[in-house]
């Protein structure tokens, strides 16, 4: 009796400990549900409702979808994301790639230096950024067109003036702010190659470029399936490049799905639009991860590790 | 007839050569952004990227006209407070992950996950509508709160990974030593991750700092905006006096720029202590 009483004692003690540790979870999925779950739930709902005149908001089935999917802009803005993966993602990867390469492998004193400054970009305002490019793209006063002229290419007008121009103009700033970030993410890739494997290369007779595309590209695979994730939703989330350089102009030629969502909820007001939007942004995203976690095996973090 | 070790120097100084060639080319942007801030109106529109003589008398204006301060400090105290608290939260959760193996933090674990799949963009108009019917529109916490939910999965995932790989003994030496849960975590866990910590706290620091979406949509009154977002007010201020907007924006890169200088050592030091490891 006494002992049975004794063990219930322990048993509750031991479950009250084990709960009291859930506290260690608690936080992080308090903050998960209030500020990710819940949002996501409220937009999807939202997204089948129409806001009236009066407040009220009125079941509207996929009357928002059909508006928004039915709007040319919708499929400017798929179109120029659509470019902005295709260009942005290869192109900081080969740059980042070719620049970590180097530094890693052939500078000493100066590694340090060159990671640091190539990095810069990217710790730099991207609102000061965006407004120091719309002065080098001006027309009369800016470097672009100055210098560019000597190498022949003739700008008559801003590149972010001309509809035809205006998205590779701001996919330029995008690649330059954010290819610092691509060499990080090799350079870590490339100082942690086991140098065992990079002896045996070099003993089988594989040198500089060999020994690099044969060997190295290769080994880096898991830093570049991260770079095409973080690439993808990267490009899913832009804004602030695109807001503060064109607007989404001109005539609505360079929209993102940032600007554009930006726009339906917050200029004309039409929640119901908007959460439509997010919710179609949201499942895209959701989408594209998902098969290439599925057929690359990437993952999601830009430093996840993967135990042995 | 070259020997080797004079090829292989060779080689080294053409590298080194390629490299400043295209640091030059990649450092443009910022060289002209100064350089316009140290031009004298007169020359301010001149489409060169260096002119002669240089002043400093734009960033005297700017700094005399203009509350830089105290955007400096909403900047700094949003980003601390959220730098602290997903430091804090993702510590906890990856020692409950990885150490406690509680059940069913897995599930949880991998739930959280999927926020790293979810584009901000698509969450501006569900959390601009939550914070205004919190009443946190204009209010650190607003920001604070949404940005620590965003930043703890990413730092959850290297602190859990940097825990995995920690020795388990260490953990169960702890234990037989009479610390509780509690103790292992603050005196055992947390030292063994420091490097983790140090990238992790770097890396919100950055992007804390720079954010500018939802920050543009809950900060409307002036004398809470952040730095980020202030550059679009002062573009319209100075627009014929490109000397002292460009003074400003130098003002305004300079902080970040600055401590990531001061700390790109310790920075890139967690990133190789395992960050891209396949």
């Amino acid at each position: 009796m006494r002992a049975g009483a004794a063990v219930a004692a322990v048993r509750r003690r031991s479950a009250s400990r084990a709960s009291t540790l859930y506290l260690f979870a608690l936080p992080a999925t308090l903050l998960f549900v209030v500020f990710v779950a819940y949002p996501i739930l409220w937009v999807a709902e939202q997204s089948f409702y129409a806001g009236r005149t009066d407040g009220a908001a009125v079941f509207a089935g996929l009357a928002n979808y059909r508006s928004v999917l039915s709007d040319p802009t919708f499929w400017i803005v798929v179109r120029n994301m659509a470019l902005w993966c295709v260009i942005t993602i290869p192109v900081q990867m080969l740059i980042g790639g070719l620049l970590a390469y180097f530094i890693e492998r052939h500078t000493h004193a100066l590694r340090g230096f060159f990671r640091t400054m190539f990095f810069l970009p990217v710790v730099t305002s991207v609102s000061v950024i965006s407004l120091v490019w719309v002065q080098i793209y001006a027309p009369y006063y800016g470097i672009a067109q100055e210098y560019l002229r000597h190498v022949g290419i003739v700008m008559m007008t801003s590149p972010i003036g001309d509809p035809k121009t205006a998205i590779y103009a701001l996919i330029v700033v995008n690649i330059w702010q954010w290819t610092g970030f691509s060499m990080l993410m090799y350079i870590a890739g490339i100082a942690n190659l086991p140098s065992e494997v990079l002896d045996a290369a070099r003993i089988d007779g594989a040198k500089g470029w060999r020994l690099a595309v044969h060997v190295i590209v290769p080994m880096l695979a898991p830093a570049t399936k991260s770079l095409l994730l973080l690439g993808v939703i990267g490009t899913l989330q832009t804004f602030p490049i695109v807001h503060l350089m064109t607007g989404g102009g001109p005539n609505r030629a360079s929209e993102v799905f940032g600007t554009f969502i930006f726009k339906q909820s917050f200029v004309l007001g039409d929640t119901g639009s908007g959460a439509a939007l997010s919710v179609i942004v949201l499942v895209i995203a959701l989408a594209l991860s998902l098969i290439q976690i599925a057929v690359l095996g990437a993952r999601l973090s830009p430093a996840g590790k993967e135990k042995p | 007839m070259m020997a080797p070790l004079a090829r292989s120097r060779m080689r080294g100084v053409v590298i080194h050569a390629v490299l400043f060639i295209v640091l030059g080319f990649w450092m443009v942007p910022q060289v002209y952004m100064l350089s316009i801030g140290l031009r004298t109106p007169a020359q301010a529109f001149d489409a060169a990227l260096f002119t002669w003589p240089v002043t400093f008398d734009n960033f005297v204006t700017v700094i005399r006209d203009n509350p830089l301060g105290g955007i400096f400090l909403n900047s700094l105290i949003i980003t601390v407070a959220t730098v602290a608290i997903v430091v804090a939260v993702s510590s906890l959760f990856a020692f409950a992950c990885a150490i406690l193996r509680l059940k069913g933090s897995m599930l949880l674990y991998t739930t959280l996950l999927t926020t790293l799949m979810v584009p901000l963009a698509s969450m501006v108009l569900p959390l601009a509508i939550l914070l205004k019917n919190f009443g946190w529109v204009n209010t650190y916490i607003g920001l604070i709160l949404p940005y620590a939910a965003l930043g703890v999965p990413f730092a959850m995932v290297i602190l859990k990974a940097f825990m995995e790989d920690a020795p388990r003994e260490l953990f169960e030496a702890a234990r037989v030593d009479g610390c509780n849960a509690w103790q292992t975590y603050w005196h055992v866990a947390l030292p063994l991750v420091r490097p983790a910590l140090v990238f992790v706290t770097i890396w919100q620091f950055i992007v804390t700092w720079n954010e500018f979406f939802l920050a543009l949509i809950v900060l409307t009154r002036s004398e809470m905006k952040t730095l980020t977002i202030v550059p679009m007010q002062y573009s319209g201020l100075y627009m014929a006096n490109p000397g002292a907007l460009f003074a400003i924006l130098t003002l305004i890169a300079l902080p970040l720029i600055l401590l990531y200088v001061l700390v790109q050592r310790a920075f890139v030091r967690g990133l190789l202590a395992g960050a891209v490891k396949g």
